[in-house]
């Protein structure tokens, strides 16, 4: 009888779906990881939650759509479809990178000293101006990237249940690949030291000469650009974007930075695939699959706070006199 | 060598011995503004909190005697359930200084909670007095748990959390009606809690011991006692220890802690008022309603809340009243293109009579961009008809001057939307320059915003064009006034 | 027994060694005078009484009872109370109100009876209010009458540092600690602060603990004088022993010239 009863718990495994939801969630968990970067960084350097951060990381896909039309459109490039993608990434970038650092200029920087609810109502405030604004100017309708004639989707297959595509390959390794460049810049670089030393102690940086507001500026600089990367790509793995959705995959970029330990740059890329496995595996496995699952990621959050607050790789904080 | 009994600086019959002369003559200068703006704030108070009362709700309770049900419903009853929920959200955010970011899923729990206890829906039938306890307990309870999961990191994280809550919230009730791919609840297995996407419907309006409410004036009547009724009760609050202490935490909460003010726990009470204050206002709504609908509790309605808290300024009782009439009241007002052309202008001129000085700098700025206006228009109109080949719909008079100032062009959409994204910027930029580069970079930034006006926003003003105008609205104040307009300037211990 | 007693305590934060196995105790109605350079550990030992931080090992015992675990609250309703070096006053609260709220944990009457004002809050609140007056008018004159509405950023220095003490009497307290009450003093005022302390010995009925700077000031109060440095106590007992300590010297002045080489 044991032998029956092992049997019937490792028979029905249906692999072909667990290694689907494997690679959708590892997809889906580069992206998120871009995104809590950004939040990440921020929040180490001013301890602010950036709640527009979503709304740039949807301004990023957008421009990339409009940087496609400007080339020709998905069907009639310029120039060939993944040159089209390099040139869609570095417009996409470029300008909300642009656009973090003038949120940061006129929304945040006047209330570095003021009580600490101030800048982030000022965030909330920015946060429906973005989005409102893409509403307003290019409506609520989705726009689609047509990454198949872009680009053309290829299936690659290992074995019987193992697919993925060339787009799931090309983000998760597009990721990775943006991830280990910032954590070089941040560890080997003089402005990777600086934006170190002011994340811990703003004020003793200055001291040291380091420009303090500029550090601030590369901050959101880079943050805004990954999240416009995070942008791009879901909108080619996606294929369709619109005007909210900023607001979602921003709240579960912010899970990821807190559930990874906010500050702590390997924590917001551990963070981002964890939620982003959390939602497929709920997706496919849980009851309720895709509707609820994104009261999963909110239960893992609570779960989180309740089990080791400070995150995973996050260092616990020392209330200071 | 002490210094003796303290005189009040303003005493004027003691020898002024030692006393240099801008300490003497302190009792000639006041802190208070200047002009009509610092006489109503020192009027004000002077007046005795029963008057200042009686100022704030007066108009209030004269309003359904003048007006028609129409107007009263939108007007009065609208504002007065977001003064409400305005006043709950106060005490947490402005006394206790948490963000708190799904406040409305409260609202809605309060609705929805109601509407399950007294609706031909669900068919039960409860009466309101005992249904509304019911929900307050229930609101507090749900305030108290979700508040002690971040427990011991209120603040930041707290954020995050309720704003989850209320995403969850709404998926929630989107989901409960007992559909296949809903849970099954111990006890009554598939239920139809919440009407799903459709929303809970027929829910009993209040019904006290017998006597339903079923006007609008009566539903009205009911939300003004009941915001009077809390204001008053904040107003001893605020006096008693629990509000000093909070007063405390928000200036310092770790002298506070070591003052004998346990801290976490007074942020969890302030949470848990507000949630019951949410949840009691929710179950008016749903009365009001006859119905729950899961798009009612959104992100956009705790964004309108805020921008009432914080307009009003933070813990300032008052001042959340005025907020909410001028937060619900002008987007009223603004859902007819026409009242809201009217008032963009009259805003931009009032805007710069009071923000510049002197005022014939404005005068100037204001008599430069409609000459500016009409010579472009004129040399647009002549190069390309098509500039000015569009026209605005109504407005009357001013519509018809307007014609020819502003330039309309045909299929002016893109353009416009390059119009909208240059103003932006040239509105940030105007916030560098200062003086008369400023007064004179204003004239093309004016015609420019009239522009953009007219050709984009105008479209869409009771939807996106309201809530880019108080995002506008928070980013700004909060680097004017970090307090609230109506909140007293504070002393930050930097 | 003594009123407080410090056993072995210790802190660390990261590699630091702040606090290193501290014996400290304070007998009730005594003057302590705690001394040493900057970075010793002075400050962190007054955080750690009153609960800001947690002793990584040893214990605190006040009046018989272990306190090292619990709450600031707690501690403070216990009898424990304490200034700061760098003042945290609730500056935009009134002078009165800021003394009130340390009143918190004697009373008891919740918000409900507050939004109906039952009779239980409304006296509680004119007692407060009259152990609030009672509290300042101990500083004579200079923060009575107008004063009290006066918000607390509109008082000079002297004012907040003896609003502060103020403050810290009204928790109903019978251990202060004062951490360098003197600071940042003329000579006069300075002189008044001596004279304070002791009157809040012997009047009052407080046991105290001090951490100051100025020599005279210790000199002036001090039944006992305790040194540190580097987180450990390195003299103890009256003023002029412990001046007069060669390791109190070294620590203050550093080694004497000759033996530098």
């Amino acid at each position: 009888m044991g032998r029956t009863l092992l049997c019937d718990v490792l028979h029905p495994v249906n692999w072909s779906l667990f290694w689907g939801e494997l690679v959708s969630g590892l997809t889906l968990g580069s992206i998120y990881a871009l995104i809590a970067l950004g939040y990440t960084m921020v929040y180490g350097i001013l301890k602010l939650l950036n709640f527009a951060h979503g709304d740039v990381y949807m301004v990023g896909a957008f421009i990339g759509f409009f940087a496609l039309q400007w080339l020709g459109g998905p069907l009639d490039t310029v120039v060939t479809g993944w040159v089209a993608v390099a040139v869609m990434f570095l417009v996409a970038m470029l300008g909300c990178g642009a656009l973090g650092v003038g949120i940061e200029i006129f929304a945040y920087r006047p209330l570095r000293n003021a009580p600490r609810i101030a800048p982030l109502i000022s965030a909330l405030g920015v946060s429906i101006f973005l989005q409102n604004s893409a509403l307003l100017l290019w409506g609520p309708d989705f726009r689609s990237y047509d990454t198949f004639n872009l680009v053309g989707v290829k299936s690659y297959s290992i074995g019987q249940n193992f697919f993925i595509s060339n787009l799931q390959i090309f983000t998760i390794a597009t990721s990775i690949a943006l991830m280990g460049v910032l954590t070089l810049l941040i560890a080997r670089t003089r402005t990777g030291k600086a934006m170190r030393a002011t994340s811990f102690d703003r004020e003793a940086a200055e001291m040291m000469g380091i420009s303090v507001d500029r550090v601030i500026s590369f901050t959101f600089f880079v943050g805004s650009a990954l999240a416009a990367a995070g942008g791009v790509m879901f909108g080619l793995v996606f294929g369709q974007i619109f005007s909210l959705m900023g607001f979602t995959a921003g709240l579960k970029g912010f899970t990821a930075a807190v559930v990874g330990g906010i500050g702590s740059i390997p924590g917001a890329m551990l963070g981002g695939f964890l939620i982003g496995l959390t939602e497929a595996f709920a997706t496919g496995y849980l009851p309720g699959g895709s509707t609820y699952a994104n009261l999963y990621v909110f239960a893992l959050l609570i779960a989180m706070f309740l089990v080791r607050p400070s995150g995973l790789l996050g260092s616990p904080v020392i209330q200071k006199v | 060598m002490s210094t003796g009994a303290p005189e009040p600086p303003d005493a004027r019959d003691r020898p002024r011995v030692g006393v240099d002369e801008w300490v003497a003559n302190v009792d000639e200068r006041r802190e208070t503004g200047t002009g009509v703006t610092g006489f109503v704030a020192r009027t004000w108070e002077r007046l005795p909190a029963v008057a200042r009362l009686a100022i704030l709700i007066g108009p209030f309770v004269v309003f359904p005697f003048v007006t028609n049900e129409g107007n009263l419903f939108r007007y009065g009853l609208i504002t007065v359930v977001y003064a409400l929920l305005a006043l709950g959200l106060n005490v947490v955010v402005g006394f206790a200084g948490l963000l708190d970011l799904g406040y409305v899923a409260f609202f809605g729990f309060g609705a929805y909670l109601y509407g399950i206890m007294a609706s031909g829906h669900s068919g039960h039938h409860l009466q309101a007095e005992i249904a509304i306890p019911i929900v307050v307990v229930a609101s507090a309870l749900l305030g108290l748990v979700l508040g002690l999961t971040s427990w011991r990191l209120l603040g930041d994280y707290l954020a995050i959390v309720t704003l989850f809550f209320l995403q969850a919230f709404v998926i929630f009730v989107n989901n409960a009606n007992g559909g296949l791919s809903d849970f099954s609840y111990p006890f009554v297995g598939r239920v139809d809690l919440t009407g799903g996407a459709n929303g809970l419907d027929q829910i009993d309006p209040l019904n006290f011991f017998g006597h339903q409410i079923t006007t609008t004036k009566g539903y009205y009547l009911y939300t003004l006692a009941a915001l009077t009724i809390l204001m008053i009760m904040l107003f001893f609050v605020n006096k008693s220890r629990t509000g000093r202490s909070w007063r405390a935490l928000r200036e310092d909460p770790l002298a506070a802690e070591v003052m004998t003010v346990p801290v976490n726990r007074l942020k969890l009470l302030a949470f848990m008022f507000g949630a019951a204050t949410a949840g009691f206002t929710g179950t008016i709504f749903g009365a009001v309603q006859s119905g729950a609908f899961p798009g009612d509790y959104d992100v956009g309605l705790l964004i309108t809340i805020y921008a009432i808290v914080i307009l009003g300024g933070l813990g300032s009782i008052g001042g959340v009243v005025i907020g909410a009439l001028v937060v619900n009241g002008v987007p009223e007002l603004l859902r007819s293109s026409t009242n809201a052309r009217f008032l963009f202008y009259a805003v931009i001129v009032v805007a710069l009579l009071v923000a510049m000085k002197p005022w014939y700098r404005a005068v100037l700025v204001l008599l430069g961009t409609i000459a500016f206006g009409a010579v472009v228009h004129a040399i647009a109109g002549a190069a390309w008809s098509r500039s000015t080949a569009g026209h605005i719909e109504g407005g009357g008079t001013f519509g018809r001057a307007l014609d020819h100032w502003v330039l309309i062009p045909t299929h002016a959409s893109r353009l416009a939307g390059w119009a909208y994204f240059a103003l932006i910027v040239a509105a940030l930029l105007l916030t560098l320059v200062r003086g008369w580069w400023r007064a004179i970079a204003l004239i093309p930034a004016l015609y420019l915003a009239a522009f953009v006006w007219e050709n984009k926003l105008v479209e869409q003003v009771s939807g996106a064009t309201r809530l880019i105008m108080l995002g506008a609205l928070l980013v700004v104040i909060m680097n004017v006034r970090p307090s609230g307009i109506f909140g007293t300037s504070r002393v930050e211990v930097v | 027994m003594a009123l407080l007693e410090l056993r072995g305590i210790s802190k660390a934060f990261g590699g630091l060694q702040v606090v290193s196995d501290l014996d400290l105790h304070v007998g009730e109605g005594e003057i302590v005078s705690v001394i040493g350079p900057n970075g010793a550990g002075k400050t962190t030992v007054f955080n750690l009484i009153t609960g800001i931080f947690r002793p990584d090992s040893g214990s605190i015992v006040f009046e018989g009872d272990v306190v090292s675990n619990l709450s600031p609250h707690t501690i403070t309703t216990r009898g424990i109370a304490r200034t700061f070096q760098t003042l945290r006053l609730f500056l935009n609260m009134t002078v009165l109100e800021n003394v009130m709220v340390a009143a918190y944990g004697n009373t008891r009457s919740t918000i409900v009876e507050a939004m109906l004002q039952l009779p239980r809050s409304r006296r509680e609140e004119k007692e407060i209010r009259k152990l609030a007056e009672e509290k300042l008018s101990f500083f004579g004159q200079r923060l009575m009458g107008y004063r009290w509405d006066q918000p607390a950023y509109s008082l000079s220095y002297a004012n907040r540092r003896r609003l502060e003490i103020a403050r810290a009497m009204a928790t109903g307290a019978r251990l202060l600690l004062l951490d360098e009450p003197a600071a940042g003093m003329n000579p006069v005022e300075t002189h008044e602060i001596t004279d304070l302390i002791g009157k809040l010995r012997d009047d009052g009925g407080y046991t105290i603990l001090v951490i100051e700077h100025d020599m005279h000031v210790v000199e002036g109060i001090s039944d006992r004088v305790v040194a540190l440095d580097y987180g450990q106590k390195i003299a103890e007992g009256s003023f002029e022993e412990v001046a007069t300590s060669p390791r109190v010297v070294e620590a203050y002045l550093g080694l004497r010239k000759a033996e530098t080489k």
